[in-house]
This record gives C-alpha cells, structure tokens and sequence, in this order.
C-alpha cells in the first residue's frame, strides 16, 4: 500500500537528499499499484514490467525537480496509464509485431470472467476503469490525469460498466 | 482491492535493481527546457515537404533555406575541414567523399558501410549484398531478399558482415563465404562491439540483444520499449546506445542504465552519437521549430538552427561534427574548441538527394 501523505512527503525530499532506503519506500510503495494499472490496461505482463519501470525511471530522472507539495502517486499514475494506453494502442494496430519472436503474453494467474471481459474493452475504457476501481482515483482526479474532460470520463466510465454487465449477465 | 497482477512481485525485484541502479547513479542532468509539443516538429516537417512538393513554392523554399542556414556558407562542399572520407548514401546511391571535396558515385546502392580499414565497402540493392572496393568495383555479390544495414567488423584478415534480411540478422564472411542467419531481429542496423571476439547488439521485439556470434550466448537483454532506430557502441564497447526519438538509453556492460532520457512531453531526438574514444554523448535534439546539438550528460549547448537537424557525425579524430541540416539544404562542420563553423550549401543538388552519412572514416 502507499503510505500516507505525510510519509510519501518524507520519502520524496529524503530521496531528493540521496536516501537510498527512503527511495525505495517510495519505490516498495507504488510498484504494486504502477505494475497492476499498467497490466490491467495492457494484460501483458512484460509490457506492464517494461511501462511501469519506464515510469520509475522518468520518477528518478525527475526527482531532483519534483514538487514535495504534490503528490507521487497521481504522477507516476498518469505516466504508467498513459504510456500503457498508447502501447494497447500500438499492439492493437500491429498485432504482427507480436509474432517476431515475442514470447507470448502470461496467462493471468487470476483469469477470471470480470478481467477477460476487461479485456475486450478498449485500451481508452480500461484505462478509465482501472483508474476508478483499482487506484481509488475519483472521475474529476482522472479527467486531469488523463487530460480529458470530466464528461467525457463519466460517460467512459458509464460505457465501460455497461458493456461489462451486459457481457457478465 | 487485493487484486495482485500475475509475476508482480518477481516483476518489482527486476525492476527495483535497474532503477536502484539509475537512482545510484543519478546526476542531476541540465537537459533544456522543452517549449512545444512533439507535434509542432512533425508540422513544421511537413509544412516544409509540402511547400517543396509544390512548384510555385520552391521559391519559398529556397529563401526559407536562405533564412535559417549558417551566415555565409561555402556555396557548395569544396572540400572538408578535417582528414577522412566520407560514405554517404542519397536517393541516388551510395557516395564516397574525399577531404578535397572530390566525389565519386559508387553506384545505386542503398545502404553502404566501410570494412574496418576503409578499404572496401559493403552495400546493398534490391535483392543483393555487395561488396566494393572504394573505387566502385564489385568483388562479390550474395543475393538475399530486400538486405539491409551492412555492418562490417574485424581484422585485416578475418572479417564479418551483419546485415538484416527477411526479419533476421545475417553474418556473413568478409568474404562472401558462409552465409547464415544468427537470430530473428527488427530492421534496424545492428552494431558490432568494438575490439576482441564477435559480439553484436541487434534490436528484436522492442529490445537490444547483445550477442555473441561465435557462441551463440545472450549477453544482454535490455527491457522492452519502443523499437529502436540505431544502436551504437562507444569506442571501447563499454557502452551501448539504445537510441529512438522518444527514448534514449546508454547501458554499461552489465545491463545498468547509466543514461536515460525520454524526451516525449515536447520534444524528440533525431540522432546521438558518442564522441570518439569518450563515453560522452552527442544528442540532435528538435524542439518546436528549432534544433539543438547538445552534449548528453550536461545539456551543453554546441549548436543551434531553425528546422530540423536528421542526424550528427563525429569526424575520425573527433574534433569536428558534421550535422545534417536539411530544413537548410546544407552540411554545417561545428568544431567546438577552437570555436570554428563552417557550412556548406546546396547539398541535395550535389548528391542526387539530401544523403544520409553511413560513416566517416580514416584517411587511406
């Protein structure tokens, strides 16, 4: 789990100060929750491995920078779920790529029906889901996120939901 | 929600060596400021091809040309400001580029690389490996479908070429001998490493291999990402560039990151080099409507112009860059110390085409 606010603020100007160990709280911290949202959206776990690292690594080239008055989390978040979305994005218009000698995706060790019909939704929709009901973001937190308009959330979340019931009935 | 992903844990320890790696290592990096989205660049390309395509705005073009060049360029490339020849190829083929300025065509090839000691060449046409002296006679030919990217490596008397044909990397005997496919691989140029035994880097499903020919043995398997465009050793094989315009990596020779950028918020690179016999970095970088030359590690500023820079070349003895200026229709020789700039016009009409530099080699 993420710590609270205050130990998240700690860890962050630690590392700033060159804390190893502080650093990988934060890292132990959010690794969980960048690795779920970004498998989730691309259900590739050595694409989700590669997002959610890529993310860690923009986090450290951009430590020394970073504002101690906001929060890590939304903005690891908004790096790992949009770079997973333009990935399903990619995979989807090149599905041959896949075929050069690209191990083929893991099956999940949890593949129930709620996360294959996750599957069949676009890269867009489940980014919006995973956000609301895996990370705990609210619908105006993931309009900044993701750049969009707060209606246009709502109505991926209402989309998403729906087609989710209609398949699971 | 207890929902865990599958391999999160093995996943997390993987990830944390290479980014407790990056943080060890972390140094404060000047990189400049990013203005404008990656999207002005691509307009700004395309405006530019569009004017061009159109008649009536070639003239256009031309003074645009005027505008953003170097001040007072030579007027066409009377010779180059350091020992060496140039291999370049254009849409009329493949060049060679003597330090005089004297030009010879070596023939419609596509891609073109020196042997080690720059007296052959290696290139490719439809269907065909050729090998050449630097005169423009064939000693051999290896018909193979569509090859691409020959890269030569080895000593005077044993030598071997890696080239990419029907999505696999190919080696074969500087002498046209024992042809054979080493591994399945992107159409990206592979890179030999430089000094003892055959190891070569290749890029395969969004990653760099490096390879070791002789054995067969994976030396290293960098993490998925987007498809590179050039991979690239330092002079002492220490390092290993992972280069596309949106993600730049330099690993060592235990896997680590020791460089990173991602430059996709504003800006892209369109080439980096290392500087010869140094592991220090030289990045094209376009931002908006204008180009950068910098240095990678501490942003350095070497050069600037309007438009877009294709690509950077360090001269053999490293004293001099020649970038590709397109946008400008020129070459333009930065030295940094003394400063010196010396550019040169007019470059599309001299080479059939706006030609792409395949290497910068010794003096024969």
């Amino acid at each position: 789990m993420a710590g609270s606010g205050r130990d998240e603020r700690a860890w962050v100007r630690r590392a700033q100060a060159g804390s190893a160990s502080d650093f990988e709280a934060l890292f132990r911290a959010h690794w969980g929750p960048a690795y779920r949202a970004a498998y989730l959206v691309v259900r590739d776990a050595a694409a989700a491995e590669d997002i959610a690292q890529e993310a860690f690594l923009a986090a450290v080239r951009a430590l020394d920078r970073f504002d101690r008055r906001r929060p890590f989390g939304p903005w690891l978040h908004r790096i790992v779920v949009n770079r997973a979305i333009d990935w399903a994005r990619a995979r989807a218009l090149r599905p041959e790529a896949e075929a050069v000698d690209v191990p083929a995706a893991e099956p999940p060790e949890r593949d129930d029906e709620l996360l294959r019909e996750l599957d069949r939704l676009s890269p867009e929709h489940r980014a919006v889901i995973v956000l609301r009901y895996l990370l705990d973001y609210t619908p105006g937190e993931i309009a900044e996120l993701l750049e969009l308009p707060r209606g246009t959330v709502n109505s991926r979340l209402r989309r998403g939901l729906d087609n989710l019931k209609d398949r699971l009935r | 929600m207890t929902y865990r992903a599958p391999h999160e844990q093995e996943a997390g320890e993987r990830a944390w060596e290479i980014i407790r790696a990056a943080y060890e290592t972390r140094e404060p990096v000047a990189w400049p400021r990013r203005h404008a989205r990656p999207l002005v660049a691509g307009a700004l390309v395309a405006a530019v091809i569009a004017a061009a395509l159109s008649p009536p705005g070639r003239s256009v073009v031309r003074s645009f040309r005027k505008a953003v060049g170097v001040e007072r360029p030579e007027p066409a490339l009377f010779s180059i400001p350091t020992p060496g020849q140039l291999l370049v190829t254009s849409r009329q083929g493949a060049w060679l580029v003597r330090a005089d300025g004297s030009k010879r065509l070596l023939g419609r090839y596509r891609d073109a690389n020196f042997s080690p000691h720059a007296l052959y060449i290696a290139a490719v046409r439809t269907n065909e490996l050729v090998a050449l002296d630097t005169k423009g006679n064939v000693r051999w030919t290896l018909a193979r479908p569509n090859p691409r990217f020959p890269t030569w490596t080895g000593t005077r008397t044993d030598t071997r070429i890696a080239y990419i044909s029907g999505g696999r990397l190919r080696v074969v005997a500087g002498d046209g001998t024992g042809d054979q496919a080493v591994a399945p691989a992107a159409s990206v140029g592979p890179a030999w490493r430089p000094g003892r035994g055959r190891v070569l880097a290749y890029s395969s499903g969004g990653r760099a291999i490096v390879l070791d020919v002789d054995s067969g043995a994976v030396l290293l398997r960098t993490p998925r990402g987007p498809t590179p465009t050039k991979l690239a050793w330092s002079d002492d094989g220490r390092r290993l560039l992972v280069f596309s315009p949106t993600r730049l990596r330099v690993y060592d020779g235990r896997g680590r990151v020791v460089l990173a950028d991602d430059p996709s918020d504003a800006t892209a690179d369109s080439d980096a080099i290392f500087a010869p016999a140094t592991h220090r970095l030289v990045v094209t970088r376009v931002h908006g409507s204008q180009s950068d030359v910098l240095t990678g590690e501490s942003g350095q500023l070497l050069f600037r112009g309007t438009g877009v820079f294709r690509q950077v070349s360090y001269s053999p003895n490293g004293r001099w860059l020649l970038v590709s200026w397109p946008t400008a229709n020129q070459w333009v020789f930065v030295r940094a110390t003394p400063r010196k700039i010396v550019g040169a016009s007019r470059i599309a009409v001299q080479f059939g085409g706006f030609p792409r530099v395949s290497g910068w080699c010794c003096a024969p």
